[in-house]
């Protein structure tokens, strides 16, 4: 009876307004993925997309299915689509909201050109050296609350770590770095959020965008032995320097890539290591098995839920007809739970021998370039918490006791992930 | 236009080829596995490694900078190692035999 009316609700919710869904999305995930791989939401046009394999094939072809609507989801489109290849329309409607501006919603061949600029700043070198800085910065995060015997981990922690780390990547001098941090609050996070497009005044891009501008034009005309003078003399493939509102907008982009997804991931591996002590005893036993405690966690937790794919051509997938013109929704985190990839999906199991196999980066040409530094990320953040941090607790002050606990998850269609977390702990002798 | 791939258990896969995609691309796009290629092909992640033996090497263009450094970074400790995704197909790679390791992450 209980199943029967949990249906029938999740037949007439719009997954794009519900308030109920983000504090278990899952539920509602199966009940989709139950109707097929793939599979028509009754409102708004949208095609759900459910299953690992299919949602890799779309992953992957980018001739067929555009990013144009990456992070815009399921809202009105700018235009009517009209023929049997949109192409066109979508290229043509990109000016004005900034949504459609951003290297995550390129098409070949745009992206293809952006994305190079970018190679340089991923390189193994600079990662090898953020690392010693993301080591710094642990620790000093950590001495900013190691006397209080608690912390709430999203704005006290993973939020200034992943702003810093993202600014130290790109060269902010130090000096600047407070001025980055009071950019972005943890209420400042608002991707897919469930009251529709957020405005743009709302938006801390700008404001970003504005500090890059300066310091490219700077770095063109004053060039030094810098991550930003590399940064402001990176070159398209065919020779030409890009301008420098081009160069900026991308920077600007990076933080907002490599911020909210990866805090949220922070958060939900805090919370599995403090609700599951014994887990956290073997962890810290077996310091080498980090990394794939981070795997399982991105593909059991999926901070981006969803993401967004626009049919440019009429396509069939399995028995699903789509037409030019109709939004796919990834589901990123039902793709990750699906029984056909993984076994016993629903269970964290830290051995998993396939848990990497996740598509929490995404796959194809759009797929997370920041991949490995979040991963570095991860594991340098548990590293130095177990390091400086005796025991990791749920604050039962504020979460309420075992067998009670409330958790607050993100108002977000595409973000999913803990709006805070409050841990107490003892400091390490 | 032909490239095989083969798995590191023998199993080999031969495609169509298009000329101008990456090897790498050519692999994904027709479904075969044990190239991951997470990153893309942005020669960050490491994970669409293959193995090419000297003959198939000289007719392709060689590694650039960027590629050498990052198959020393993941620990690659094959000489005939390239990441897929930085190989283009060309005419003179028609019938490429390439191996894949048997998994593209420790």
């Amino acid at each position: 009876m209980e199943l029967e009316l949990t249906t029938k609700r999740f037949e007439d919710v719009d997954y794009f307004t519900d308030r109920s869904l983000p504090d278990e999305p899952h539920s509602y995930f199966e009940f989709l993925r139950a109707q097929g791989p793939l599979t028509r939401l009754p409102l708004r046009g949208v095609v759900a997309v459910t299953g690992y394999n299919e949602g890799n094939a779309i992953f992957r072809n980018e001739e067929r299915f555009s990013s144009y609507n990456a992070a815009y989801g399921p809202n009105p489109l700018p235009f009517t689509p009209e023929g049997e290849d949109i192409t066109d329309q979508i290229e043509s409607h990109r000016d004005g909201n900034m949504i459609f501006r951003m290297i995550s919603t390129f098409d070949p061949p745009n992206h293809t050109r952006l994305r190079m600029l970018l190679r340089g700043l991923f390189s193994p070198k600079r990662l090898v050296e953020n690392e010693k800085f993301m080591r710094r910065l642990a620790d000093g995060l950590i001495d900013e609350f190691i006397a209080n015997g608690t912390v709430e981990i999203v704005s006290q922690f993973a939020l200034p770590f992943a702003t810093l780390v993202i600014a130290d990547l790109l060269g902010v001098p130090e000096e600047d770095h407070k001025l980055f941090r009071r950019i972005f609050s943890a209420s400042g996070m608002r991707t897919g959020s469930l009251d529709g497009v957020p405005k743009q005044e709302d938006n801390p891009m700008p404001k970003i965008e504005g500090h890059f501008i300066g310091y490219i034009e700077d770095r063109r005309s004053n060039p030094r032995n810098d991550v930003l003078t590399d940064l402001a003399n990176t070159r398209y493939p065919d020779g030409s320097l890009p301008p420098v509102k081009d160069v900026a907008a991308l920077s600007a982009f990076l933080f907002a890539a490599g911020q909210e997804a990866t805090v949220r991931v922070a958060a939900a591996m805090f919370h599995i290591l403090a609700e599951d002590q014994a887990l956290q005893a073997r962890l810290r036993e077996e310091r080498s098995l980090i990394p794939n405690f981070a795997e399982e966690t991105l593909r059991l937790e999926s901070a981006v839920k969803s993401g967004f794919r626009l049919a440019k051509v009429r396509a069939t997938i399995g028995d699903v007809e789509i037409e030019a013109g109709t939004p796919l929704m990834m589901c990123i985190a039902a793709m990750n739970r699906d029984p056909a990839k993984f076994e016993d999906p629903n269970a964290f199991k830290l051995d998993r021998k396939n848990a990497r196999d996740h598509v929490a980066f995404g796959r194809g040409i759009h797929s997370c370039i920041g991949a490995p530094l979040a991963r570095i990320e991860l594991k340098v953040t548990v590293e130095r918490m177990f390091d400086r941090i005796a025991d990791i607790r749920i604050d039962d002050a504020k979460h309420g006791p075992v067998g009670n606990r409330t958790y607050r998850y993100a108002p977000s269609y595409i973000v999913r992930g803990l709006t805070e977390l409050h841990l107490a702990f003892t400091p390490a002798s | 236009m032909k490239i095989t791939y083969i798995e590191s258990d023998g199993t080999p896969h031969t495609v169509d080829a298009t000329i101008g995609w990456s090897i790498m691309e050519n692999a994904v796009k027709n479904g075969v596995p044990g190239i991951l290629a997470e990153c893309g092909g942005s020669a960050t992640c490491g994970t669409c490694r293959i193995y090419v033996e000297a003959d198939w090497q000289g007719k392709m263009s060689p590694p650039h900078p960027d590629e050498t450094t990052l198959l020393e970074y993941v620990e690659e400790e094959r000489p005939d190692a390239r990441l897929s995704c930085q190989v283009s197909m060309t005419e003179s790679l028609n019938g490429l035999v390439v191996r894949m390791p048997e998994r593209q992450y420790s």
